[in-house]
């Protein structure tokens, strides 16, 4: 593939946006909380849009679609099972906690509600976590780059990264947010043309449908057994590991998306910011999984299309977004495709900056280095920190260059670490007797569950490094099971611990726990502005979705 | 800057007339013109925005 002039000018105007968004927003931006938490002054559509272009990175675009290719539409349940019910649940039920205890993090509610060293372990992991998925995604697109356009690593990464801290630097949160939003319609107008050029060119959905195997098109006929499906994976499976425990777990518990969400400018808008989300993320689908299923149709049509094989045999189904690309773009829309590829990887990166440099001004540095430093110093620690944010994202995707391994094995230790989190939280919002060392002990109890339950069994030769008990069909069924015994090990740890110890007086926990706070009221509201409605619209949206493509 | 819907309205305005100022091209698999229907959307997008934005004002 290669790019013409008009392709570069493309790519020239929207990095010349993104930067000038950043310039502009930089007047707004006097104190640290301005810096780091928008002042809480973003309006809600702005808010939602960007809730879920945070999570839309590079990797979350290719790599749906290679899923798309590779599971057929089953993929779609990361949306419609692993994240609207989620979404849900964080803006009707959590946000009221989120937003009405003031924290300013999703650490610092955690120290609110519990104590410092359950903070302090949350606040740790989740900084050297974002670093570390922030450089990973900034080395699959160098090396995604390099081998599609022919373009140097080192310029893709380097480039990439300076325009994105150049702009988060400027404008803090509120850039980032703001580019969100422009990089969220550039991914949809980017891409939305490829899915219908695919999917019309195999003939429309019935045409497509007839030429793949039925499992490819359907979502849960093919659920009832693992064996009777790509994924591996059957319907418990699916529901409570994906769908409850590490949909959840990252929906109402990540600070990355979180944040979005905090920064809305009244208690209203934070609790519709992920309601109003899940109505394009429920579409979002049909943009990034549709186009790889499609790939699988043309390349049995005889058109001359074919996924590239990998070195050792099988398709390359990471190459289905960028082939079809190669194949229905000519210049001009090339052009804004790519950049939607950039922009996709922005979003995610900017997302991890700012949740990255908040977490460490304010959970690390102000709580453990330096407490009562006047504000002008903090917002400087959080322009550092976004510099250092930045600089070891770098270091960090020339490690995976060099160590590939090293990054698997940190990959699995985070998901360890991520797998128990929503079982604290929910203990700790909804049962005003859960303790600081029961949430504590159940944490770490929950990740040694996690790591011992891989370590036990083995999928597609992954794991049963202890020994083997169980093997899986896939490694997203061990993924799955592995986060449910997590789950359930922390929820139980928890719970006995803190009947064995003394919970805190009620009147700490106002504003932190249900039962202990009042929750503003909103029956004089239209309701199209209450949560409840909205939520049930969504949920009724999502149930005929599902019926549609059962 | 009041009002994300101006910057993004323009640069979709700048985006589609690039495209529909290059309908000829073709890509191997379509002979639609995509430059100018993605274009045609574009214009029609930015348009919007910036109607919004300025409806507000």
């Amino acid at each position: 593939m290669s790019l013409g002039r008009i392709d570069y000018v493309i790519l020239s105007v929207y990095f010349a946006f993104v930067l000038g968004i950043g310039a502009l927003m930089r007047r707004r931006v006097h104190t640290s909380e301005d810096f780091l938490t928008s002042h809480r002054s973003v309006p809600l559509w702005i808010t939602s849009l960007a809730f879920i272009a945070a999570n839309l990175g590079a990797q979350e675009v290719v790599g749906m679609c290679a899923s798309g290719a590779k599971y057929g539409l089953m993929t779609a349940h990361f949306y419609w099972v692993g994240a609207v019910p989620a979404m849900l649940f964080v803006g009707v039920f959590m946000m009221p906690f989120y937003y009405g205890s003031r924290a300013r993090s999703v650490p610092e509610y955690l120290k609110l509600r519990f104590d410092e060293k359950t903070r302090a372990l949350n606040a740790a992991t989740f900084a050297v976590m974002t670093v570390f998925s922030s450089g990973i995604s900034m080395y699959a697109l160098g090396k995604l780059f390099e081998l599609v356009l022919g373009w140097s690593f080192t310029a893709s990464v380097l480039l990439s990264a300076a325009i994105v801290l150049v702009y988060t630097f400027l404008g803090g949160l509120t850039s980032a947010i703001y580019n969100e939003v422009l990089q969220f319609f550039l991914i949809v107008l980017g891409f939305a043309p490829l899915a219908i050029l695919a999917v019309n060119k195999a003939g429309g959905w019935t045409g497509l449908s007839s030429r793949l195997p039925a499992v490819m098109t359907q979502t849960w006929r093919h659920l009832g057994d693992a064996s009777q499906n790509p994924m591996g994976v059957e319907v418990f499976g699916m529901v409570a590991g994906l769908g409850f425990v590490l949909s959840f777990g990252y929906w109402c518990t990540d600070f990355l998306v979180v944040q979005r969400a905090m920064a809305a400018d009244s208690m209203s808008a934070a609790r519709r910011t992920p309601l109003i989300a899940a109505f394009p993320k429920m579409i979002m689908p049909f943009i990034v999984i549709v186009p790889g299923v499609a790939a699988m149709a043309l390349s049995q049509m005889g058109l001359g299309y074919a996924l590239p094989a990998k070195p050792g045999g099988g398709p390359d189904y990471d190459l289905a977004l960028t082939t079809l690309m190669a194949q229905f773009y000519p210049s001009g829309i090339l052009g804004v495709g790519i950049t939607a590829l950039m922009a996709s990887f922005m979003s995610g990166m900017a997302g991890n900056v700012t949740a990255f440099n908040t977490v460490f001004t304010y959970d690390l540095y102000q709580s453990y280095v330096h407490r009562n430093a006047p504000d002008r110093h903090y917002l400087w620690v959080g322009r550092f920190a976004t510099v250092g944010g930045v600089g070891l994202s770098i270091a960090t995707a020339y490690l995976a260059s060099l160590f590939n391994n090293i990054m698997d094995l940190l990959q699995l230790v985070f998901s360890f670490v991520n797998a128990p989190l929503f079982a604290t939280f929910l203990l700790g919002m909804f049962w005003k007797r859960t303790t600081g060392h029961g949430a504590f002990t159940g944490l770490l109890a929950g990740t040694a569950a996690a790591a011992a339950t891989h370590g036990l069994t083995v999928a597609e030769g992954k794991g049963g490094w202890i020994g083997v008990v169980h093997t899986f069909p896939s490694t997203m069924a061990q993924n799955f099971w592995m986060a449910i015994f997590a789950w359930s090990v922390c929820f139980t740890v928890t719970i006995l611990l803190s009947l064995a110890s003394r919970p805190k007086p009620e009147e700490e926990l106002r504003g932190l726990v249900y039962g202990c706070t009042d929750i503003p009221g909103d029956h004089s509201e239209p309701w199209y502005r209450r949560p409840g409605p909205l939520a049930l619209i969504v949920g009724v949206a999502l149930a005929i979705l599902n019926a549609i493509f059962w | 800057m009041n009002d994300l819907r101006i910057p993004i309205g323009a640069f979709f305005l700048i985006a589609g007339a690039l495209l529909v100022a290059m309908p000829s091209a073709r890509a191997p698999l379509t002979q639609a013109p995509v430059n100018l229907y993605a274009g045609l959307v574009m214009l029609v997008f930015g348009g919007v925005m910036v109607w919004l934005a300025r409806r507000r004002s």
